[in-house]
């Protein structure tokens, strides 16, 4: 059966994520909240964004910033209620913008009614919701995932005097897949917020669904089941609605998370993102270029996921020893900047506020296959806080304005969920949405360009893509194709000025027609195509034939 | 008028894709199409395990091959990660090839040099594709000095079986010890390091189009790195092993090539060694030096016969380089019978020098000279094998050192010679 | 009679008298001239090596590598090559002048021959110079490669690099100067082709086996013999 366009909108779309907390508090208690979001609708349709992905906004005792959920089916008293929820997302369809909330499917917090009734007696009926066991010597070669605070997989419940299986924080104790009802509950859970509207759900931590001993407990065929009859179920009932898979692991095993177009519509594409960060830090190529050649091809009504920073820290789990200490020794040299296997920062200190570089990666994130994901804050380039715990330092206030609580909150400054970002250098006074609006050649104003310019045409979100390989490492080029239109992108990756000369022969007769400033280029010959590059600078030419 | 450059427009393109490196590998080569993958192997797998941060080249540059060597040096594979997945290595390695129109060293090494020094490269290697026993080890011993230490020279150190390489064990190291008052073992190896400071300072030098340089670049190289005050250090490769394939080395062509390579550093450095007294050991990377025990196949009767018939045949021109009593000495020693031939350290550390003399006065065309140092040679390491028959290597050894120290102390004489050159008498 | 010998030996004895009273002064003045040409050449020579000593120019000659090349000649310093030029040019210049004076045209006709002959003479006199240095250079090189090669004989081979030189050496010389041009040129014509010629008859047709063999030998000797002697790097 045909994928129509609109069912397949998630290929085409621009994603923006935030937390509701971080975005604009409306009632002053120092929290963001449904209604400020609301407010600020009107800012993400003017960026050009086309879906919004929402981080959890569950009842939580907020042990794990949400994703210890209390209560599926609520709204945290924080942001507001479900009717608070159910006005904002009206006005979000009605401007064009879709919503994808986030679905724990792998564990609860160990607040959730259900867990509180599983341990409390044996003998209870949601008893076996959750995986228990007398000892904790079960699914030895499941690794720890975080490292930094967890030592085993396994926590001893005094209660019921057990242990439980948990994959992640202890207070999050993982539910039991093997036993159908919690299948069931859980498709209940989506279908009550399809009812309400929503366009997605983002499903988190889906490869640890299900364990078995002998196996690391990750990526098991009974998980690809489970995601399969979630999918049928979807599409039978609300065609067009999009799941979206965050498993972090090698292209090859997430690619079986699209399955036959049967599994997930999306999936994050997670090896290639610290690459980014690491081919613009050596000026070479080579990391992108190696990634994007071990990926496999997918479905078609299939499509990654590509971001450069989100809510966690940047993960360095998929990629080797040698890489991690090479990122690490670059851009975390300070210590408190790790975390886990990763790296607590956002993308402008990583950048070192370097404007070339940020639009670089930008450029970057937006060229190449997949569905762009833009954290909130990195399109003003906010800065971070490393001395917050945990992963709370990219999760600061939203910087709107120069004044009172940079425009995010009415409240006392100490009353705010996190402090605001305040030194000179990243602080609210510097970067915010309102200096930027009034500057026409800011990051805000330049990114909204961007975004245009990539939404003009279907080559990114749905094309082919080919690597040249000029001589010159540092420039990476490649060509993007969608049936006869072609969009050649040239990216120094250097910080000084390069020449390179490209072997475009096989788009001889074409005329390159720069994107933004629609300039001509001299047209394509046998020779070899010679452009000289400034720093960081990039190149998108539509290639026409006349 | 413009001096026409040595590098050709094709490697300058190709240079200027590579942009700047951390380190260079040299390869020269000339039909050595069985082996050149391993050498590029070799260097590959050092960048990955020993410096996958840093950005590195490897340069082939080829005297004229007819095998092809050039497109497999290209088209040798790549390292790949074993697991195969995440990267094969961080960075994009670089190949590039340069021809030489000129097949001597020489010409290699300063193209290779002044490829170095165009990609400013910070450490800088050469290995011979021909070496049996290179390795990814070898490649990293020799660049580990000069990157992380900072270091400007680095010499090989090999395992040789203990009676290889006399020539070097008898000559080269004791006399430019001497001479030059720094150990260095292996002046004239296959494999070395430099750094880019010592590129810089050798690639600009008229030095390249000497003669007596052509077959030996090395050693001038190490030379000048000593004379002008450059770090310099050994370290060890491992062993030595003879290429399978190929000709035998032939000893007088080694001669030639080696002591007229010295002689020539001697008399340009001169103002630099005539102050010098003793030695100075250098930093060394591992074991200092290494004799295996395995046996030697040698014709000792003909070696005697050739020292023998050889002081006979050159007795003119051997009175005309020598002093009267070193002469009388050698003449004496070629009436002995081959039990009794005793060439003992003092004789030719004497030898040595006065031939060192009268090269520095050109008491006779210097290859010539060069060549009538042949038999004496070979009478010294006759002398060498009957005394060492059953030696143990660290018994060899010692009685090396010996030599050397003997040189050292007679460094005065030979500074005599160098100054008051004897009468011509042909 | 008697009176006509008498008168006759008279007249002889006259004309012999008037022959050295004519040619005595002549000689005389012959000799003075070279006597004075002596002196002179002696004032000359030891002018030029005066003049030559404060130009340094031995030094100059000796950085140049042309001392080196008059040494290898058995010849003196340059200084004192060019001062005994000067004084034998000089000297011959007026011995010349002198035997011009004694006006005998046979004489004469030889000196003014010996005068066009110069330039040649000159030349083979560099040839011989030339043929000298590298008969040398050649031979001591044969020496030495045989000596160190193991070969029998090894002045043997030298001598016979130095007798071939010579030989071609002394050809042209003559040759230059036009002595018996023809005959020096045939002669060695004959003689260089008639050694090849042997030499090509006796390994090319008779000892055609043993050439090949002795050709295995040497290289299978030169590659074993190699292999005898340890590695010397």
């Amino acid at each position: 059966m045909a994928e129509s366009a609109q069912s397949l909108w998630y290929k085409d779309a621009v994603i923006y994520q935030l937390h509701v907390r971080t975005f604009c508090d409306s009632n002053n208690d120092g929290i963001g909240d449904f209604a400020g979001l609301m407010q600020k609708l009107d800012y993400l349709e003017n960026l050009g964004i086309d879906a919004l992905w929402l981080m959890p906004f569950f009842p939580s005792p907020l042990r794990d910033d949400g994703y210890d959920i209390a209560d599926y089916t609520s709204v945290h008293p924080n942001y507001g209620e479900l009717k608070d929820f159910k006005a904002f997302l009206k006005v979000a369809h009605d401007r064009g913008i879709r919503v994808i909330i986030e679905l724990v499917l792998n564990h609860t917090s160990d607040q959730h009614a259900w867990f509180q009734e599983s341990r409390s007696s044996r003998d209870n009926p949601k008893r076996d919701w959750y995986v228990w066991s007398d000892t904790d010597d079960r699914y030895k070669d499941a690794r720890i995932i975080f490292l930094d605070t967890e030592l085993s997989n396994w926590a001893w419940d005094p209660v019921s005097k057990s242990y439980y299986w948990h994959r992640f924080f202890s207070h999050q104790p993982d539910l039991n897949y093997d036993n159908p009802a919690v299948f069931e509950a859980m498709w209940g859970v989506m279908r009550f917020w399809l009812d309400l509207g929503v366009d997605g759900f983002r499903l988190d931590a889906v490869p640890y669904l299900v364990e078995r001993d002998g196996t690391n407990c990750e990526n098991l065929p009974e998980t690809h089941t489970i995601i399969r009859e979630l999918r049928k179920r979807l599409d039978a009932e609300y065609p067009g609605k999009m799941l979206l898979a965050e498993a972090n692991q090698w292209p090859a095993d997430v690619s079986s998370y699209f399955g036959n177009g049967d599994e997930f519509h999306m999936a994050f594409h997670f090896p290639l993102m610290p690459r980014i960060f690491m081919a613009v830090q050596l000026e070479d190529r080579k990391p992108i270029i190696e990634i994007l050649e071990q990926t496999p091809q997918i479905p078609e009504n299939s499509q990654w996921c590509i971001f450069l920073r989100n809510h966690d820290e940047l993960t360095l789990e998929m990629v080797t020893d040698i890489e991690r200490d090479y990122m690490y020794d670059e851009y975390a040299k300070d210590k408190t900047m790790r975390i886990n296997l990763g790296i607590r920062r956002r993308l402008a200190p990583m950048m070192d506020n370097d404007r070339r570089r940020i639009e670089l990666l930008c450029v970057l994130l937006m060229s190449m296959p997949g569905t762009p994901i833009i954290y909130y804050g990195d399109e003003i380039g906010m800065g971070d806080n490393i001395y917050l715990g945990d992963r709370n330092g990219v999760r600061t206030p939203m910087q709107w304005n120069g004044g009172w609580n940079a425009g995010f909150s009415q409240a006392d400054p100490e009353r705010l969920y996190s402090p605001l970002i305040s030194n000179p250098v990243y602080g609210y006074q510097a970067i915010n949405v309102e200096s930027q609006k009034r500057v026409p050649h800011s990051l805000l104003s330049w990114m909204k360009k961007l975004i245009e310019v990539r939404k003009s045409t279907r080559v990114f979100s749905r094309g082919s893509i080919e690597f040249l390989r000029p001589s010159n490492h540092r420039v990476l080029a490649y060509v993007r194709q969608l049936d006869d239109e072609k969009i050649l992108i040239v990216n120094n990756l250097s910080s000084s000025a390069q020449a390179v000369e490209l072997d475009l022969r096989q788009f001889k007769g074409s005329i390159p027609i720069e994107m933004s400033g629609r300039n001509l280029f001299p047209r394509i010959g046998d020779l070899p195509y010679l452009l000289t590059m400034g720093p960081y600078q990039s190149y998108w030419f539509r290639l026409r034939r006349l | 008028m413009a001096e026409e450059s040595f590098l050709t427009d094709d490697l300058l393109r190709q240079l200027i894709s590579v942009g700047e490196v951390d380190l260079l590998v040299g390869i020269p080569s000339l039909n050595n199409v069985a082996t050149i993958a391993n050498a590029v192997a070799a260097a590959e797998d050092s960048f990955q395990h020993a410096f996958p941060r840093e950005r590195a080249v490897i340069v082939n540059v080829d005297s004229g091959s007819n095998d092809g060597t050039p497109d497999a040096f290209l088209n040798a594979s790549s390292h790949q990660n074993s697991r195969g997945r995440g990267l094969t290595s961080l960075r994009t390695g670089h190949r590039v090839v340069a021809r030489c129109d000129t097949p001597s060293p020489a010409a290699v090494f300063r193209t290779i040099v002044a490829t170095a020094e165009l990609v400013r490269a910070k450490a800088c290697a050469v290995v011979s594709p021909a070496s049996p026993g290179l390795s990814a080890g070898w490649v990293e011993n020799l660049l580990q000095p000069v990157c992380r230490q900072d270091f400007d020279f680095v010499a090989p150190l090999y395992a040789r079986q203990r009676f290889d390489g006399l020539l070097v064990r008898q000559l080269l190291y004791p006399m430019s010890r001497a001479i030059f008052g720094r150990r260095i073992r292996e002046l004239l190896a296959t494999e070395f390091g430099f750094s880019g400071r010592l590129a810089s300072n050798c690639a600009n030098r008229d030095a390249w189009h000497e003669a007596s340089i052509q077959d030996s670049p090395q050693t001038w190289m190490a030379a000048t790195a000593i004379s002008s005050d450059f770090r310099c250090c050994q370290s060890f490769l491992g062993p030595k092993v003879r290429p399978a394939a190929g000709p035998p080395t032939d000893l007088v062509t080694a001669i030639r090539q080696a002591v007229g390579a010295l002689f020539w550093c001697a008399e340009s450095q001169q103002r630099f060694w005539m102050q010098r007294t003793g030695s100075e050991p250098l930093s060394t990377f591992g074991p200092d030096h290494e004799l295996t025990d395995e046996p030697a196949n040698v014709n000792l009767e003909r070696i005697f016969e050739l020292f023998r018939c050889g002081v006979a045949e050159l007795s003119p021109i051997l009175k005309t380089l020598l002093n009267p009593d070193t002469n009388t000495e050698i003449q004496h020693l070629a009436t002995l019978d081959e039990r009794s031939l005793c060439f003992d350290n003092t004789l030719w550390a004497r030898t040595l020098y006065d031939f060192a003399g009268s090269y520095h006065h050109a008491l006779l065309n210097r290859d010539h000279l060069v060549q009538a140092l042949v038999p004496l040679y070979r009478g010294r390491i006759y002398s060498f094998f009957l005394r060492h028959a059953s030696s143990s290597p660290a018994e060899m050894e010692a009685d090396s050192e010996n030599l050397c120290l003997e040189l050292e102390r007679q460094k005065p004489y030979l500074i005599e010679r160098w100054k008051k050159p004897s009468e011509v008498v042909i | 009679m008697k009176n006509t010998i008498l008168r006759g030996l008279a007249q002889a004895y006259e004309n012999l008298v008037h022959m050295i009273a004519d040619f005595l002064p002549r000689f005389v003045t012959m000799l003075t001239i070279i006597l004075a040409g002596l002196l002179i050449a002696f004032l000359l020579r030891k002018i030029l090596r005066s003049i030559l000593h404060l130009t340094k120019l031995d030094r100059i000659s000796e950085q140049a590598g042309a001392s080196h090349v008059l040494r290898k000649a058995a010849m003196p310093s340059m200084s004192e090559f060019l001062s005994r030029s000067l004084f034998w040019i000089t000297l011959l210049g007026f011995v010349l002048l002198g035997i011009s004076v004694l006006r005998i045209p046979e004489l004469q006709e030889q000196i003014a021959h010996l005068f066009q002959l110069l330039p040649q003479i000159v030349v083979a006199i560099l040839i011989l110079f030339v043929g000298i240095l590298a008969a040398n250079f050649l031979s001591r090189a044969a020496l030495l490669t045989a000596v160190n090669a193991g070969y029998r004989s090894p002045r043997l081979w030298s001598g016979l690099v130095s007798f071939i030189i010579w030989i071609l050496t002394i050809s042209m010389a003559l040759e230059q100067i036009g002595l018996a041009r023809q005959t020096v040129v045939a002669a060695f014509s004959i003689v260089f082709g008639a050694v090849m010629l042997a030499l090509a008859i006796a390994f090319g047709l008779g000892g055609r086996d043993l050439a090949r063999q002795t050709l295995d030998r040497y290289v299978g000797n030169r590659d074993r013999e190699k292999e005898e002697e340890p590695s010397p790097l």
